[in-house]
This record gives C-alpha cells, sequence and structure tokens, in this order.
C-alpha cells in the first residue's frame, strides 16, 4: 500500500486509492457527470421554457409551437436549412475522404504534419474568414481577377458571392477539417496486414477498398457527418454575409429572438422543433446505415 | 508512382482551398483601406493599431486562458474516462459512448441557450464557471474521439506484459499505458483548445459582463470598428502556432531520434 | 487583473476536484468574487458601444485627468441586451449607460434608472431641442436621459457611377437599379423605410400587409442586405453596391476615408435616432456619472468626435461651427432635421411582429 501511495502524490489524501485502482469504471464518473449535468439536464430546461409564455408573469402555453407551425415560412426555412447542412456534409465527405485515405495510407511520412496543416486554419476567426471568402468570391474580386489572367472566363462577372454556392463553399471550408480527421482516425486503425491478405486472396485494388476500407472506415464517416452537419444548422453569419438576399436561414431567426427581441421561449422552442429534426435525422441515418451492413 | 503522385497532387488542391482564404486574410491585414479594397497598398498600419488596442489584446489573452483550461480539464477528464471504460462492459461502453457523443449532435446556439435558461433558473448571474462549463461540455467529445482512437488501435498487450511482471496498475499506467496516449493526449488538448478558442456562441451567451474573448470582440468591432485589425490579431496568433509548432517539431525530432537508438 | 485571478482559482479548483478523490462530486468554486477598484481614485463604469467615441483611449484620457478618476468600459451588443444587463444584477454596479428610445421607457418604468437633474449639468442648455422634447426620454416631468448624438438612417449612393438626382425614396424601388441596392437587414429600419414609402406613419404603421408588400416588392433588386456598418462599408468600397439604405455616421466616416459617396434625405423622410446617457439607479459614483455626461455632451468632445467622422453632435455649439457644405450634405441642418421620423419606443408585441415579418420577407 505504502508503495503504491509513493507513485501516487496526488492521491495521498484518499482512504480509498485501492477502491479506485481496482474499480476503474468509478474514473468514468467526472465525464459522464459533466456531459448528464451541463449537456443533457439544460435541454429539458430549455423544452420547459419553450411551454412558456413572454413576460413577467409566465404561463403554461403551446402558443410558442403553435406559431412556429402556423407560419409556413418557419418551417420552409428550417428545411432549406437542413438541405444546406446535407449539401455541405454530402460535399464534406467526397472531398475530404481522398485526402484522409491519402494522409492515412499513401503517404508514409509526416501525416502528422499534414494532420496538423489540415487543422491549423481553425485558429482564424469564421467571421474573418468569411470576410476573405467575400474578397475572394466577388465580382471583380481576386478570384475573377486571377481567372481572367488564366483567360478561363471572359469579360462577364463572376456571379458566386451572394448565392447559395458562396455560403457553401464557406461553409465546406470551416467544417471538412473535422471530416478529414475522423475519416483518418478510423482508416488508420486498419492494419496494413488486412489489406495485404486482401491483395493476397486476389481483390483488385477497388474490390479492397469497396470490402474492406469502406466498411471499416464508415464509423469516421459518420461521427464526420455529425460533427459537420450539427453545427452548419446553427450558423448565421456566414450566411448573411455571403449569401445575399436569399440568405436567411434557421440559425439566423434564433439569433434574432435572444439578440434582438425578447423572445426567448419562442427561441427555446424553435431550438427544441430543430433539435428534435436533429435527431430524428441522426436516427434514419443510423436505421440505414444498419440495414446497409 | 501515378498513384503518389496524384495524391501529392490532390493533397495540394485542398491545402490551395484551404489555405487560400487564409492567404487573403493575412494579405488584408498589411493592406491599408479599412474596407479590404483593392488595389492592395501595403501599410503596417493595422499592426500598430492592434498593438495600441488594449481591449483586444486582453480579450485575446482571455481566449487563451479559457482554451488553456478548457483543454487541460477536457484532456484530463477524457484521459481518465477512456481508463475506466477500457475495463467496462460492452453494453456500459456504448451506453458511455452516446452520453459522450450528445453534445455534439446539439447546435452550440442551442447547448449556449439551455445553459443560459439554466443560469436564469437557479437566479444566478453568468459567470466563468458556467462559461468555463460550457466550453469543456463542447470540446470534452473532441479529446474523447481523439483518445479513444489512440485506445482502439492500442496494442494492449503491452499492458498485460507488464502486469505479468508484477507491475501494478499505477505502475504500468506512470510507465506503459500513458506514454503510448501521450501523442493522443496532445492532439486532444490541441483539438480542445482550438474548439474553446474560436467558439464565439457559446462564450456570448455565458461571459459575465464586461469580460470579452476574442471571437467576442470580433463581433462587437465589425458593429463600428473596422476588421484589419482583427486579420493582423489572426496573422500574429497563425505566426505563433507556426512558430510554436516548428520548435515542437524540432524538439520531438531530437527526441525521437534518441529514442529509437 | 481580476478575471486572471478568477480563472486561477478555477483551474486550481478543477485540479483539486479532478486529482481528488472525487467522492465529493463537482466543486463548483465561486469566482465572482469582489469587483470594487482598488485605490483611492474612483472607478467609473460606462457600458457604450465599442469604438463609438465615448471609448476613444485620447479624449478619455482628458477626462480622467480632469476629474482624477479611471472610466472602465464595458461593451453593449444590443439595446435589448443593456436592457437585460440592468435587470440582472447591473443596477448599482454599472454607472452610466447609453440606452435609446427602444428600451428607454422600461428602463424608466421599472425604475432601473435615476433621475437627472439638468440644470446641474452645465451644457445640457446647448442641446438642440429637437432632441430635448423626445418623450421617450421623461416621465412625470423628471428627465432621465440626456441627449448626446443623433444619426439618420437614410440613402446613399456612390455618386461616380450614379449621376442622376436623387431626391426621392422610391429609388430603391426603382428597377434601374436592380442588383445594385443594398437594403439593410434589420427589421426596425426595414418596416419603418417601407412604411415611409409606403405613405404610412413609419412609427405607427396602420396597413402592415401593404409594408409586407413593399418588402416583397423590393427584395428581388437588391444584390444583398446588409447587417453591421462594416458591411455596407466593404460593400460599397468593393464596388458590389452603388445605392442603398446607409447610416449618416457610417457614410460621414466614408467619406472622410475619400469614398465617393453622397448622403441624401429623401423628400418622403427617413429615419432618425438619438443615442442618450442615463445613470443607473443606485450607481455608486453619481457625481462621478453627471461630470462624464457634461463632459461628453460639451463643445469639447463634441466637436473633436464629429471631426474624427463620429455621428451628428447634439451640442448647437458645434454645429454653428461646421463647414456649412459638410452641414448641408450630412443631413445635419434643421431642414433635414425636420424630416425625420425618430424611432419610437415599440412594445415587446410590436417588436415580435415586426420582427416575424421581415423573416418571413427574407424567407420568400
Amino acid at each position: 500500500m505504502n508503495e503504491r501511495q509513493g507513485n501516487l502524490p496526488f492521491l495521498l489524501n484518499c482512504s480509498r486509492v485501492g477502491d479506485v485502482v481496482k474499480n476503474r469504471i468509478f474514473l468514468m464518473s467526472p465525464a459522464i457527470f459533466i456531459m448528464l449535468a451541463f449537456g443533457v439536464v439544460p435541454l429539458f430546461i430549455m423544452l420547459y421554457y419553450s411551454f412558456l409564455s413572454d413576460g413577467p408573469s409566465p404561463t403554461f402555453t403551446l402558443q410558442n409551437y403553435a406559431n412556429f407551425f402556423q407560419k409556413a415560412f418557419y418551417l420552409k426555412l428550417t428545411w432549406k436549412t437542413i438541405q444546406m447542412s446535407l449539401i455541405v456534409t454530402l460535399i464534406s465527405i467526397v472531398i475530404a475522404y481522398p485526402a484522409a485515405y491519402i494522409i492515412a495510407k499513401v503517404i508514409q511520412r509526416g501525416q502528422n504534419l499534414l494532420l496538423l496543416f489540415i487543422i491549423i486554419p481553425f485558429w482564424t476567426s469564421q467571421l474573418v474568414r468569411a470576410y476573405s471568402w467575400m474578397n475572394l468570391l466577388q465580382d471583380g474580386g481576386i478570384l475573377e481577377m486571377f481567372l481572367r489572367k488564366l483567360h478561363l472566363i471572359g469579360d462577364g462577372s463572376l456571379g458566386i458571392l451572394f448565392t447559395q454556392t458562396a455560403v457553401i463553399i464557406s461553409l465546406v471550408h470551416i467544417f471538412f477539417p473535422y471530416m478529414v480527421l475522423t475519416i483518418y482516425m478510423s482508416l488508420d486503425k486498419i492494419q496494413p496486414s488486412l489489406l495485404e491478405a486482401s491483395k493476397s486472396l486476389g481483390a483488385t485494388p477497388f474490390e479492397t477498398f469497396r470490402r474492406i476500407v469502406l466498411p471499416l472506415s464508415k464509423p469516421g464517416i459518420v461521427t464526420g457527418s455529425i460533427l459537420v452537419f450539427v453545427p452548419c444548422l446553427g450558423v448565421f453569419a456566414e450566411p448573411r454575409i455571403l449569401g445575399g438576399p436569399n440568405g436567411s436561414v434557421i440559425g439566423t431567426v434564433i439569433e434574432d429572438q435572444f439578440f434582438e427581441i425578447n423572445g426567448w421561449s419562442f427561441g427555446a422552442a424553435i431550438a427544441f422543433i430543430l433539435l428534435v429534426m436533429v435527431f430524428l435525422s441522426i436516427w434514419i441515418t443510423s436505421r440505414l446505415i444498419k440495414r446497409g451492413d | 508512382m501515378f498513384k503518389r503522385i496524384s495524391s501529392w497532387l490532390y493533397i495540394l488542391l485542398i491545402f490551395l482551398f484551404l489555405y487560400t482564404p487564409i492567404a487573403v486574410l493575412v494579405l488584408m491585414s498589411f493592406n491599408e483601406s479599412p474596407y479590404n479594397s483593392l488595389p492592395f497598398t501595403f501599410s503596417t498600419k493595422w499592426y500598430s493599431e492592434m498593438a495600441h488596442n488594449q481591449r483586444l489584446i486582453d480579450s485575446t489573452l482571455n481566449s487563451v486562458y479559457i482554451a488553456s483550461i478548457t483543454a487541460v480539464i477536457s484532456v484530463v477528464v477524457a484521459t481518465a474516462l477512456m481508463l475506466g471504460a477500457a475495463k467496462a462492459s460492452p453494453k456500459v461502453k456504448s451506453w458511455v459512448d452516446s452520453v459522450i457523443i450528445l453534445p455534439l449532435t446539439v447546435p452550440w446556439l442551442i447547448l449556449g441557450l439551455s445553459l443560459l435558461l439554466v443560469l436564469k433558473t437557479l437566479g444566478l448571474d453568468r459567470n466563468f464557471v458556467m462559461l468555463l462549463i460550457g466550453h469543456v461540455v463542447v470540446s470534452l467529445p473532441y479529446a474523447v474521439m481523439v483518445l479513444k482512437a489512440r485506445m482502439d488501435g492500442m496494442d494492449h498487450q503491452i499492458e498485460e506484459a507488464s502486469y505479468s511482471l508484477g507491475a501494478n496498475e499505477w505502475t504500468t499506467f506512470i510507465r506503459i499505458t500513458l506514454p503510448m496516449l501521450f501523442p493522443a493526449i496532445i492532439a486532444g488538448a490541441f483539438l480542445a483548445f482550438m474548439i474553446s478558442f474560436d467558439n464565439f456562441i457559446l462564450s456570448y451567451f455565458l461571459i459575465p459582463i464586461g469580460s470579452s474573448t476574442l471571437p467576442i470582440e470580433i463581433y462587437s468591432s465589425v458593429k463600428f470598428g473596422f476588421t484589419p485589425e482583427i486579420n493582423a490579431v489572426s496573422t500574429l496568433i497563425l505566426t505563433g502556432t507556426l512558430l510554436l509548432l516548428f520548435v515542437i517539431v524540432l524538439l520531438m525530432r531530437s527526441s525521437l531520434k534518441s529514442m529509437m537508438k | 487583473m481580476r478575471l486572471h485571478k478568477g480563472l486561477l482559482s478555477v483551474l486550481l479548483a478543477s485540479f483539486l476536484v479532478v486529482s481528488g478523490c472525487g467522492s465529493n462530486g463537482q466543486g463548483t468554486p465561486d469566482t465572482s468574487g469582489g469587483q470594487g477598484g482598488n485605490g483611492g481614485e474612483q472607478t467609473l463604469v460606462v457600458v457604450n458601444w465599442k469604438d463609438y467615441g465615448s471609448d476613444d483611449p485620447e479624449m478619455i484620457k482628458a477626462f480622467e485627468e480632469s476629474c482624477s478618476c479611471k472610466v472602465v468600459h464595458e461593451y453593449m451588443a444590443s439595446e435589448e441586451e443593456l436592457l437585460t444587463r440592468l435587470k440582472t444584477g447591473g443596477v448599482g454596479k454599472l454607472d452610466v449607460i447609453l440606452p435609446n428610445a427602444s428600451i428607454l421607457p422600461v428602463a424608466i418604468q421599472e425604475g432601473l434608472l435615476e433621475p437627472i437633474d439638468v440644470d446641474k449639468l452645465e451644457n445640457y442648455q446647448y442641446i438642440n431641442k429637437t432632441f430635448k422634447n423626445i418623450p421617450e426620454n421623461e416621465k412625470d416631468g423628471q428627465v432621465y436621459a440626456v441627449p448626446w448624438v443623433w444619426g439618420s438612417t437614410s440613402i446613399a449612393y456612390n455618386s461616380n457611377v450614379i449621376k442622376d438626382e436623387i431626391d426621392s425614396i422610391n429609388v430603391l424601388w426603382d428597377e434601374k437599379y436592380k442588383g445594385q441596392i443594398a437594403f439593410r437587414d434589420d427589421f426596425n429600419d426595414a418596416v419603418m423605410i417601407a412604411a415611409i414609402a409606403a405613405n404610412q406613419d413609419p412609427n405607427n404603421p396602420s396597413d402592415m400587409e401593404a409594408v409586407k408588400q413593399k418588402l416583397l416588392e423590393q427584395k428581388p433588386l437588391n444584390r444583398t442586405y446588409w447587417k453591421t456598418g462594416d458591411e455596407f462599408s466593404k460593400l460599397f468600397a468593393n464596388n458590389q453596391i452603388s445605392i442603398g439604405v446607409a447610416w449618416s455616421g457610417n457614410t460621414a466616416a466614408m467619406k472622410q476615408a475619400g469614398q465617393p459617396i453622397k448622403y441624401v434625405i429623401p423628400k418622403e423622410g427617413a429615419i432618425g435616432w438619438v443615442d442618450n446617457w442615463a445613470i443607473v439607479k443606485d450607481s455608486p459614483h453619481k457625481d462621478l456619472a453627471m461630470k462624464f455626461i457634461d463632459f461628453m455632451i460639451g463643445k469639447d468632445f463634441q466637436t473633436k468626435w464629429v471631426n474624427k467622422g463620429g455621428p451628428a453632435p447634439v451640442n448647437t455649439q458645434v454645429v454653428d461651427n461646421l463647414d456649412p457644405a459638410f452641414v448641408q450634405e450630412m443631413g445635419l441642418d434643421e431642414e433635414a432635421i425636420s424630416k425625420l421620423f425618430f424611432i419610437s419606443y415599440h412594445t415587446e408585441d410590436e417588436k415580435k411582429a415586426w420582427n416575424e415579418l421581415w423573416h418571413e420577407v427574407k424567407a420568400q
């Protein structure tokens, strides 16, 4: 016992060192506690608020939900936001997968350095990056000048800024590094011997990919998709700055309820509806994937 | 050979996409126009403006502090979780997995708002404890993810060997498990730091009256100020990070070599 | 620094929790601590907009030296947020705030503000009477807010691109400028401007359906909407737009930066706003707060700020000394002021309805 404690300056005062060490499951409690108390419980408090009326003496009401479904445009905006997030997620998968594969399986040296450079842009503010995209994409902007120098476009203007395309480009730019990371992590786990075995059994590279690599990297794709899809639903700055007159998304509406008008409980209701939609789409996707297996 | 060349070409393209806006950002920090407009006129005006903007400097430091604490807490809690989960039954494991992944499925806007509502319900002012908790809730899953990937890929036979040679659990942990986990701990901390550092929405909801973080400062300065100053800060942070990484890589390289010998 | 200490204690506490037995669960250390200023100097806490004159280091230094005190700035994100701050712990801690008509009546009604004895302010007499007579600033004959600066939200255009004489608000609905217009993305401005164009009282539009139709008609003509002043400046300076809704203050600053921008108050009228200083109930430093406000409306400060590109001063001594051409161009003259509809107070329900209408228009 003494010897053990000698290795454990942190726990010197603890009487139950033995228990803790024997029953390592105990170590999980801080993480579980934080997640339940501050990740899950607050959502129920939000649900509670969404059934209250605003004002000094709140009463129980369904008005917030009724209001959402009475006006068609709230649903329309929500759907539009989900669509946009889906597109961003799909594009991210398509461009991130090869990158992750190359880093994990093709390149032999410097993987960590490459991964590092994939996440370094996180250091710069999203808002400032949105302005950079404005500089790049605007008519008469940097990209247009560059393309014209290369004679790839004529005298016409580029016409990308203030469209949905501009918003999607900027969101893919912000979020696809997450996808590279998660797919890389799942690809990295695949033992090279497995691929060798497949090859020696006569499988073509494509077959190996389809039968072994792709199924084994699925968890990475799924996690990555969540990491891209979910934050996309909550963005509001990029659509406003780059999306033009039709840039509005549901995040803008929620933002306004708290920052512009005193619509806390309506904001909570929209947030909750959005949350339900997120859970539904994740559930449906996971069902589809399971069926695919 | 073709495979390798096309692979590098693809990586090059990805980095071109990733870094072009960053290059523009850096470029605009040296452009005299307050409106990011061209033609480009070189100027270091925004750097000197930034150097005199005490508020901007303070809020940047705040962001660094908050992100560092978040990273430390996240990675310690995540490591504990992983060690605990290693011996848990598969059922408990999958349950833990879904609890940990949950915050990832909640948009930050909603999480920030729900934590603010918690404060409102408890009748508390916005404070740093809640702010940190919020940051930890969003950063922890990322740290867990990185550690989990490493744990799964680790060769646990070495640990078993350690036990069979008579080492107790803690010796095994300190001498075997921790060194093997170390790269993932660093990577997890790094990721948690970044998630916290650029988080606007949670800070905006939870920061105490009168304090500010860099993302909040950025959002309030676009109201009346100019962004080239912000570009200048971003550029400095990027340069600082790169230098730091460069030093770390250099140091690691020599230690890696000595380990190989 | 207070914050650093607080963070350190959190770090320490969390370290203890993590490295301790964990049997006592999650400790929640209290970091709020005391926040009284140390030393003999008085510390005045001012809530204002960032980079909005009142936090100009040079001018604040002058004030700090004159009263041997220290001014601490806190920044607001919106009027609503300022009001929330007052309601949740601001009273007794904050000294001076910068509200406008959208929250003043509520703040006064809920007893969050101190009445101000304007006779004790040396410079109050020089304030243009249009602004002194704003109903939202007082209650039961007591003044609660002192006008500081004002401005208008109207139309600005690129004089290099547009050579026509612009004098009507209907240019924003003119097909000729399709794709060159930037309307403001703000429910208040949007509804008010559309109401002016539809010949309604912008502070009290009677036919909201007509307002909505007006906005829907206008929408396809836009290149984009803008929200922050910075966005407008960037759009304009990068030639993405050539005409749009604009702020007088922002326009003046851009003109000084050499942009070919021209500002007009159309004949139908435009939106006017006033920012006021108010003293928070139970302010710990009331006398100092009065001195600060007096300094802010004084000739010296107001002259300096307007010359640095700030919004319009309320002090008539200052306006009289400005270049008449500039006064006329920026719409600071009496004639322009008379055309403005000053934003009045709106109830929560009105704001929600306007906000919803605006979101509906944007979602179409």
